[in-house]
């Protein structure tokens, strides 16, 4: 019986396999190679010299900064937010259905189209917010081309498209929780604030922690958001790991180090996501 | 707070519309000199772009309805297969669903990129539905797996004693039931290939072929700053209108599809 069960997943199994794991086998091949246009796009082994040059790229440390800074902020941004909507859209009300529909429009659209449309927003100074500057007497902002805040803006674009999908997940936890014991801890007189912290918080973690790992596995690939917005700029600000070893494949036609760079970006996630996971074990055996 | 979360979801949007009917002249005028102009020259335009922009959607369309139609095919199999399992094959296959559906696409382009190449599947619209079904398969099953479970198992064992076999177990007594639970992951699995993005940007480069989110790529591609956002804007609202009705009939399926594999998952 087990065997039919077996032969059931293989399909899917296959294609996931062929999908997810073989370019990681691929890429763990290809860093231990040059293959750029300097070698004529020939693989050659070169004994560890990507991952050499990995360690002393200060690019991609600088960009290992930007790309945690960005992902750090966003995350954390997103949960609060994240939080705070589940709260607001758990509240039973008229017209409850409509607003959580509302609400998950940003999330459902590409990210690229509405990247572009944040460049236009965020235009200086035809833009709308610059707009609004000048007509209160301002000067107009370049929230695109300043160095030290742009990427400030890139969290902002991406905060607003994806705290809707972790406000949903947090939404489908809080509608786990008993009404009854809520209602049990109001009448023994908690105020709502110890509500939220003693009964709601702990009871959600399984899915604050969900929607962490699932978001902070996307803001460390960021990508799309990043290329349509800013192009890494300005003066290579807002450049992300991913996108760096985009280019580094398709604009510098280096494979070989590109694959170190995914690998790198790979590794990093794991070991944030683990750290996260100890962390939480940690955490819930001290309260325990 | 209701208001705000409206003006904070909706705005950016809003102004998309606004900007989409404006002439170009208005977008950069002084702020407070022109008087709003309403104009449909915008989407003249882009309509008559060579290819024309319902191209892009029409591409999206058949990459997302291919992309559908082959993950669930794909993944009613391996959740019935998953659900039915125990042991430590269940756990390891769950396990790796859930990795699989945390990783970021965008590391996996390379690689798949070289196999496109060697098999020659890049600028094919159908092909593209291939890495597409892969990307969606692990959401797809967990949300699946998690609708077999309610399944009370005596309606199974009734099945088997009136002597259908699988197919015709799944085809006539468990899949109409988990009617709610499919229409669900039809509608992420379309989302997610409707919006995704570096794959398409590496594998496809005839532009009559372009699907909508690297078509905005392109059109962005020209310069950092002689955008025509007027037709730009026009570009966006075309191509967020089908994904906006598509949120506002269904919101109840994608929010049941998205908690059902998170919670059960």
């Amino acid at each position: 019986m087990s065997g039919i069960n077996a032969l059931l997943m293989l399909p899917a199994l296959l294609l996931l396999a062929a999908t997810f794991l073989l370019p990681m086998v691929r890429y763990a091949w290809m860093s231990g190679h040059a293959s750029s246009v300097v070698t004529g796009l020939m693989a050659i082994p070169n004994g560890g010299a990507n991952w050499q040059r990995l360690l002393q790229d200060a690019r991609f440390w600088q960009d290992a900064f930007q790309t945690l800074r960005f992902a750090i902020t966003s995350v954390g941004l997103e949960l609060v937010l994240g939080l705070s909507i589940a709260l607001l859209l758990h509240q039973p009300r008229r017209g409850r259905g409509l607003l959580r529909a509302i609400t998950l429009l940003p999330w459902a659209l590409p990210t690229t189209v509405m990247a572009l449309g944040w460049r236009w927003i965020l235009n200086d100074p035809h833009g709308p917010i610059n707009a609004l500057i000048i007509r209160l007497g301002g000067d107009s902002y370049g929230f695109l081309i300043t160095p030290s805040t742009t990427w400030l803006f890139t969290v902002l674009a991406d905060v607003w498209k994806t705290t809707p999908f972790v406000a949903l997940l947090l939404l489908a936890g809080l509608q786990s929780i008993p009404t009854d014991m809520v209602e049990a801890l109001t009448l023994e007189g908690a105020s709502r604030w110890q509500i939220l912290r003693r009964l709601t918080l702990p009871l959600l973690m399984p899915f604050i922690t969900l929607a962490l790992l699932f978001r902070l596995a996307q803001a460390l690939g960021v990508f799309d958001l990043i290329q349509i917005l800013t192009r890494g700029g300005p003066a290579g600000s807002t450049e992300s790991l991913a996108f760096y070893a985009y280019l580094n494949a398709m604009r510098f036609l280096d494979f070989g180090y590109s694959a170190t760079v995914m690998l790198a970006t790979f590794a990093l996630l794991v070991l944030l996501s683990l750290g996260w996971i100890l962390l939480q074990r940690v955490g819930s055996r001290r309260t325990a | 707070m209701r208001a705000l979360l409206l003006i904070w979801s909706l705005a950016p949007l809003l102004w998309q519309l606004y900007t989409s009917f404006q002439p170009p002249e208005a977008l950069v005028a002084p702020a407070g000199a022109a008087a709003a102009q309403w104009t449909l020259e915008n989407y003249r335009q882009i309509l008559a772009g060579d290819p024309p922009f319902w191209r892009y959607l029409l591409n999206s369309t058949v990459v997302g309805a291919a992309t559908t139609v082959l993950t669930l095919l794909m993944a009613v199999p391996c959740a019935y297969g998953l659900q039915r399992q125990r042991g430590a094959l269940r756990l390891g296959v769950t396990l790796a669903l859930l990795a699989a559906a945390l990783f970021p696409i965008v590391l996996l382009f390379l690689a798949l990129l070289e196999l496109a190449r060697a098999l020659g599947l890049a600028n094919n619209l159908l092909a593209l539905s291939l890495p597409y079904t892969a990307l969606s398969l692990p959401l797809a099953v967990l949300v699946l797996r998690a609708a077999f479970a309610e399944m009370p198992q005596e309606l199974e064992d009734a099945a088997c004693l009136e002597g259908l076999n699988l197919p015709q177990r799944l085809r006539f007594v468990l899949l109409p039931l988990m009617t709610p639970a499919i229409a669900s992951t039809a509608i992420l699995v379309f989302l997610l290939s409707w919006n995704e993005y570096p794959i398409a940007l590496t594998w496809i480069s005839r532009s009559e072929l372009l699907t909508l989110p690297i078509a905005m790529a392109r059109i962005s591609g020209s310069s950092l700053y002689s955008i025509p956002y007027g037709a730009y804007a026009a570009a966006t609202v075309l191509g967020s209108v089908p994904l906006l009705l598509l949120v506002l009939v269904f919101q109840r399926s994608i929010v049941a599809g998205l908690t059902q594999g998170a919670v059960k998952g």
